[in-house]
Order: structure tokens, then sequence, then C-alpha cells
């Protein structure tokens, strides 16, 4: 019999809340859900109502305006749209562009094909532990600079950058600042009336929403503006045009207003199985936390281990669902960029493992966690040839 | 969407590596490609009475090592220098990228056996 799976990868993906997942189906059956939001008959009315209810659930989530919100499919969207937008918006005042080499392949990946077109990139490295330094942001700032991209809460490490900070830094300068909040977002405390942010890109199915539906919030300033990446159809004020799906985001918003509710509760959660996990592992000989000890979402653990083979380690964990580095390279089974970054060899990085979790983990799942973790580490340093 | 890397067979050979471990008699090493594998071997009437490895790799060359191991005990010491590389990559599916770390185990196995006949002075 097939052993039941013990997922820890929160941070490539949550489950759906099931309180989401009835909003999900209700939104999908309901008897005039179906119709178009940007129709003006009674049941297009209707449908945009629901819109504006959802609107209304994440903009207090993040506290700000639900007008500043654009739907986008995800956070990959977001993310290209408020980088490449924005850089090609105010092109005609700068081509200088400003972002970390840790960050999300949506976001480097995004800056690489601005390259492409022209513009010039400062890719700025982590300290060894994965924390920006302002003081090299400040000096990577030129009279050219238009737009600086920094992640709120790393996806591989859970290091949480500054970004009060280094708003406030790039708010002085007149250059827009853009927050990938993957990762963030639902899971700590985001107020957008506090933050010098102009752009932050969420999506819903990192915090226990479904895939397919993110948002990105542009601020009402001056010179904060996108260049659309689709065309057709106007809607969101043509900033991202298509016919908006209305269950999808029904559901987005449900998730908003139980997270709202349900943070403190959770990031408590989150602390605690941290706490418990990484007790129960850091006396093995060679283990290493990746990241920073203290400045961190709790929800995220990197750990990397001497001398052990990080596929082996993988496959050694089963039935354990973790990942050797961000979901998205887990392919590619090179070393991740990230962890390079911050130092580590490439054997270091490959060794790692990035455990993660919330809402729906239980304290067995971290028990049994420690468990496989240390006898696939035994087993696989016995199996070994001395160093 | 890919699915599962790995064969039914390599994990079954990758939990139930019974033959990691260090034969009584000579061995060989050779560090390569990223990865480390050693094999030894108790020769017995010009037999491998007992072949074992250690290795440390990926599920792919751990599962080759141990097939390997099974497959020649009991075997001619000759039978260490009959090429094997293609014929485990192709049983075991071994991705192309990872094909260099199989060619490590078959060297090893080459240099093995050129011990084993040193040993016996063939």
């Amino acid at each position: 019999m097939t052993e039941p799976i013990i997922y820890l990868d929160y941070a490539a993906t949550t489950p759906v809340d099931p309180r989401v997942a009835d909003a999900l189906a209700a939104a999908v059956r309901e008897e005039g859900m179906f119709a178009n939001p940007s129709s003006t008959h009674r049941a297009g009315r209707q449908a945009a109502a629901h819109i504006d209810r959802a609107a209304g659930q994440l903009a207090s989530l993040l506290n700000c305006d639900p007008e500043r919100l654009v739907w986008t499919s995800g956070a990959t969207e977001a993310d290209n749209l408020a980088i490449a937008g924005a850089a090609r918006y105010r092109a005609d005042r700068g081509r200088h562009l400003v972002t970390m080499r840790t960050e999300h392949k949506a976001v480097t990946d995004t800056f690489h094909r601005l390259e492409k077109e022209g513009f010039d990139v400062t890719w700025l490295d982590p300290g060894a532990d994965g924390i920006l330094d302002i003081d090299a942001l400040r000096q990577a700032l030129t009279d050219e600079t238009q737009l600086v991209s920094i992640m709120h809460v790393n996806n591989e490490t859970g290091v949480l950058q500054d970004i009060a900070a280094i708003g406030e830094l790039c708010r002085s300068r007149g250059i827009l600042f853009h927050v990938d909040a993957a990762q963030s977002a639902g899971k700590l405390p985001i107020d957008l009336t506090q933050l010098p942010v102009d752009m932050l890109s969420v999506t819903a199915h990192k915090f226990y929403g479904p895939k397919g539906i993110g948002a990105l919030y542009i601020a009402d300033r001056p010179g904060c503006h996108v260049e659309p990446l689709l065309v057709g159809g106007g809607q969101q004020r043509g900033i991202r045009p298509g016919t908006l799906p209305l269950p999808m985001i029904v559901a987005f918003g449900k998730t908003a207003e139980i997270a709202a509710a349900e943070q403190a509760a959770d990031l408590e959660h989150a602390t605690r199985l941290r706490a418990m996990l990484w007790e129960g592992i850091r006396d093995i000989d060679g283990v290493r936390l990746n990241g920073h000890p203290s400045r961190h979402y709790p929800g995220i653990l990197s750990v990397s281990v001497a001398d052990v083979d990080g596929e082996s380690l993988l496959l050694s964990l089963e039935p354990l669902c973790v990942a050797t580095g961000s979901a998205c390279n887990s392919k590619s089974r090179e070393p991740s960029y990230v962890l390079r970054s911050l130092g580590l060899t490439d054997d270091e990085a490959e060794g790692a493992i990035r455990f993660s979790f919330g809402r729906m983990s239980r304290d067995e799942d971290i028990r049994h966690a420690i468990g496989l973790y240390r006898s696939a580490v035994e087993r696989l340093r016995g199996m070994a040839p001395a160093a | 969407m890919t699915g599962d890397p790995y064969t039914a067979e390599v994990r079954a050979l990758f939990a139930d590596a019974a033959h990691a471990g260090t034969a009584d008699g000579p061995g060989a090493r050779v560090d390569a490609q990223g990865v480390s594998v050693e094999l030894s071997a108790e020769v017995s009437d010009g037999r491998l009475a007992s072949l074992r490895f250690r290795a440390k790799g990926c599920p792919h060359l751990l599962a080759a090592a141990e097939a390997l191991c099974r497959d020649l005990e009991g075997k001619p010491v000759t039978a260490l220098e009959t090429p094997f590389g293609a014929d485990i990559v192709r049983r075991l599916s071994v991705p192309v990228e990872k094909t260099g770390r199989i060619l490590v185990l078959e060297d090893v196995a080459a240099a093995l056996y050129r011990q084993l006949a040193t040993a016996s002075g063939a």
C-alpha cells in the first residue's frame, strides 16, 4: 500500500482551504454568476458586484484602495506586468533598473528580457545571510534609475527583506519600487498605507487559495503606471484586459478574508513548527541553516547538509514532499542560483532541502519529517566512500 | 508535464541497496563527474565471491552500482572488464545528462579488475 504523503512544500503551493473551495464551487454553480462582469445588464451587474466584494476583501488584507488592484493570472503575470510595464512606460525618463540575483525567475527572467530590449540592469547580491545591504542599493541608484524590484520573502530561504527601508530610499529618489510578495501576502502583515511600495504582486495559491488568480497593486501616485502586456477588451482600465474569471476572483476574495482573520494564528503556528523542526535536526553533523536566523518568514526552513547528494536525499525522504530548491527550478538539477548567491558551494546547494509548512501542517508531520531526514542522511553517508 | 524520473527498478534498487558496503578484499575508487564511487571485491577461485560498492551520487548511480554488484557476484573476475554502461543506461532509463556518472562506475569496475589481475599475477 502506498504511504500517505506528508506535504511540506507550502512555498511551492498550499492546499486550498476548504472554505475557499466551497466559495469557489458556489461561485461556479450559483445562478447568474456566469455572467460577464463587464456586461451592463442585471446579471452582469450582479457579477460585477461579486468582483467588487472580492476586491474589497483583498484590499482589506493589504490595507489599500480596492480600485488600485489589477487581477492577473498569478504572481508571475503580476511581476511581468509590474516590471516590464513600468520599465517600458518610463523608458523615456531613463533605462536603468535594479534588482537582486536571488529574486524569483518571474522577476529575473523579466529583467533579462528587458536587458535584451536595451535596458541596463544592476543585479545586486545579498550578504551570506540573504539580506540586501541598503548601502549597496543606494550606491547602485543613478539619475537614470526608474525601477527597483525586491521581493519581500525569498521563496527558497524565507529571508525577509526590509521593504520599508528600501521603499523609503526609492521614494526619496523618485524611483518606483515593486515588491514580489508572493510568499508573504496573507502570511505576514502588509499595510500599503504605511509601506512606501508602488507596486506589489500577490497570488492566491500561496496562501490557501486556488491556482490561476493573482493581483497587482499599483499605487495612485504620479508616474506610477504600467504599459499593458496584453491588448483587447479594455477591462481593468486597459491595464490587464480580458474577461474577468469571476469564480477565481470570488475564491481569492475569500482566501484574503480568511487570511486577514487568521494571519496571527497561522504565523504563530508556523513559528512553532519551524522551531520544532530545526531543533530536531540542528545537531546533525554538517547541517546548516540557509538564510538569516531571525529575519525570515517562519513557514520556510532551508537547510543544507554536507557529504550527501541532494537528489538521493530527496528520494530517501519520500513520502515527504519537500523541495531541493524553488519548484520552478527542481527539474533542472542545476544547483540553486539563490543558494549559490548566498555563498554555498555547488555541493552544499545541491544538498539543500526546503521544508515549508503552514495552516494545515501538523506536529506529527514535523516529527515524521525529522525522523525521515535524520535516517536518510545517516543512510546515505553510510553508503558513501570515506571523504 | 513530467512523471516519475525513476523507474520501478531504480526505486527498488535504491531502496534495497544490500550491496552497499566494503568487501573483504581489494578495492578501487574514482571521483569524477561530481560523484564518488568505490568498488571492492572478495575473490575465490577466480570468481567474485562478494562485490560491494560505496557511492555518493544520484539515485540512478546508486541503483546502477547495486545492480552491477547483484549481476556480477558469482561471476568470473573478468566480468568486471566487460563494458556494461550502455546496457545499464538502457535498463534503468538513466537520463542522458547522467550517463557520465554511469561511465564512472564502469571506470571503477575496470580499475578494480586491473587491481585484481595484478594481485593474482595474471
